[in-house]
């Protein structure tokens, strides 16, 4: 890199670099004007009281982050944020190792296995949540039939009715959705290791467990990392699952600060605190981001 | 203990993977299974407790009728004409970026590229409200091109990273061969380096249009007439209604989630390589 700066330097900035601002010119402001100021003018809006119409009224200085953080709502969506985001990566991570395992086994048909299962992530996300509000329908819908059957529930509830099966129910669906992500990159990443690595390690008398736990695991490790990070602003990111099942109901017990966000604003219309929302929700995602890309960063330079 | 010759345990093993496999394929592909036994079900039997597995008069009347009942042909135009838009006005911003960040020396370039890797993580849902205030101050409420615009910015940091990677691969002989023979850095861009990082160029083009066709929240936000709609939004407003026939919509969500599909297995490899970094390179 260095070296490189310094040949620039010999030639003087003249012609590429000119050249460079000018090709990213378009992208970056582009950007500039639709995602930079757009955060900086929320913080802004955060800052005044507004009217229904979202017009911005008298400066009231930092006293909405005081009422936010002393209103126990947001804690409660806050509290749920997390919960919806750890349990949902952890069970992702999981069912991506275990699906990637199985199909790391060499049979007839596993490419054909690999490719169905990515369908919950390769068809359109918003449509197949719609697909589920049929799946779970109480009365017609093939789940609850399917389970009342099989015998693994007598009495299956009414999913979306009630705050704490509605939470399963999208807490589900976002983990559907998310598994396939994980699974391809734990199965790219398990084909990756050396042949010789577990060769070795069957010569030394390694068992099953023994190779999965001494050579895969720490050979996926920094992929693992890299995955679960990405996984987690996705999950944390999912306004389309919720909206789309239940839009934060029944009586908010869904909310995330993600549809909390867009329902303060756009369907009870107070921009103030939807704006300091928005804020709290870009900290809390720019911290993640800056993690992540921070180690994806050093892997590239590898 | 009976030791087990290597070939038997390999066909125990494999056996077991089949039967766990098809397990979770069973939970996993369950919607699927429902759309697709569903939509050629009549109300009659779509309507049924305890419900039908399997249509007992299969018809495929719910895909002629779903045209009449939902304004579908104008959910299908807007989504082609947003995922299309996103497309065109992504490639044209992020080609010539992705070309500066891949293949010249400027300062700063660590920067941009670190930022534009920081920015593939926000949320639509931070800026929707600020997006909301612009899009109607300039007058672009209710129009596509608003929605074009949110998702072609939004698609940019990724595409930008992916085709540094594709435009780095290319050995910087082939480029000074063409200079050399008299192109401008630009001609050499056009007539050498994108042929050369084509399947790569029609990667993040793919990517492009499902984004734009899957697009949800821009579109719920800026766009209010019912005929603007695209499938994602139209579909959804058809969920919410009472009288709703679920065959129908069925037909309507199998036909809509069809041609992503196919797109989304063509470049579903580099999609996973680009999001995960240089651990699974192809």
């Amino acid at each position: 890199m260095s070296d490189s700066v310094l040949t620039v330097r010999r030639k003087g900035l003249g012609g590429e670099a000119t050249l460079a601002y000018a090709l990213l010119a378009p992208a970056v402001l582009l950007m500039i004007i639709f995602m930079v100021y757009p955060i900086f003018y929320v913080f802004v809006i955060s800052l005044f009281k507004t009217d229904k119409l979202s017009r911005i009224k008298d400066f009231a200085g930092f006293s909405i982050y005081a009422d936010l953080l002393s209103s126990k709502d947001i804690w409660i969506v806050i509290g749920r944020s997390l919960l919806w985001t750890v349990t949902a990566v952890l069970a992702k991570t999981i069912f991506g190792i275990a699906i990637a395992l199985l199909l790391n086994v060499k049979y007839k048909g596993r490419k054909i296995a690999r490719l169905l299962f990515i369908i919950p992530w390769a068809s359109s996300i918003p449509i197949s949540v719609m697909l589920w509000r049929w799946v779970l329908h109480s009365e017609f819908g093939l789940l609850n039939h399917t389970l009342k059957i099989t015998g693994l529930m007598s009495n299956p509830p009414v999913w979306l009715g009630q705050g704490g099966t509605a939470f399963m129910a999208c807490l589900w669906v976002d983990i559907w959705i998310g598994i396939p992500f994980m699974a391809l990159v734990f199965l790219a990443a398990m084909q990756a290791v050396p042949q010789t690595l577990y060769e070795a390690a069957k010569i030394d008398g390694a068992t099953r467990y023994q190779r999965f736990r001494y050579v895969t695991l720490p050979g996926i490790s920094a992929i693992l990392l890299i995955a679960t990070l990405l996984s987690s602003l996705w999950t944390f990111n999912d306004f389309n699952t919720i909206y789309i099942l239940t839009q934060g109901g029944p009586a908010g017990a869904t909310n995330i600060l993600i549809t909390y966000v867009y329902q303060n604003s756009f369907e009870w219309l107070k921009w103030q605190k939807a704006s300091a929302l928005s804020v709290f929700t870009f900290l809390i995602l720019s911290t993640v981001s800056i993690i992540y890309s921070r180690i994806y960063f050093k892997k590239e330079e590898m | 203990m009976v030791e087990l010759s290597n070939k038997t345990r390999t066909a125990i093993v494999q056996l077991f993977a089949v039967f766990v496999t098809l397990i979770l394929l069973v939970i996993m592909l369950f919607p699927f299974f429902v759309m697709l036994v569903s939509m050629f079900k009549s109300p009659n039997e779509i309507y049924h407790i305890p419900p039908y597995w399997f249509p007992k008069d299969p018809t495929f009347k719910n895909f002629f009728k779903v045209w009449d009942t939902i304004p579908l042909a104008t959910y299908f135009k807007s989504s082609l004409i947003i995922a299309l838009g996103t497309v065109v006005l992504n490639t044209l911003i992020s080609v010539p970026a992705g070309y500066a960040v891949a293949r010249l020396h400027f300062p700063g370039k660590k920067f941009i590229l670190y930022a534009f890797l920081v920015t593939q993580m926000f949320s639509p849902v931070v800026v929707v409200i600020s997006l909301f205030k612009i899009v109607i101050k300039i007058h672009f409420i209710d129009t596509y091109l608003s929605v074009i615009i949110a998702d072609a910015v939004f698609t940019t940091p990724f595409v930008i990273w992916m085709l540094n990677g594709y435009f780095s691969g290319i050995p910087k002989g082939i480029e000074d061969a063409a200079r050399i023979d008299g192109c401008t850095r630009v001609g050499a861009l056009w007539r050498v380096i994108l042929p050369i990082a084509a399947p790569g160029l029609v990667t993040t083009i793919i990517y492009t249009f499902i984004y734009g066709w899957n697009d949800f929240i821009f579109s719920l936000t800026f766009l209010q007439t019912g005929s603007k709609y695209p499938l994602t939004i139209g579909l959804y407003q058809f969920v919410g209604r009472f009288a709703v026939n679920w065959g129908q919509l069925l037909a309507a969500a199998f036909l809509a989630i069809l041609p992503v599909l196919i797109l989304f297995f063509l470049v579903e490899k580099q999609l996973v390589s680009g999001l995960a970094g240089g651990a699974v390179k192809e």
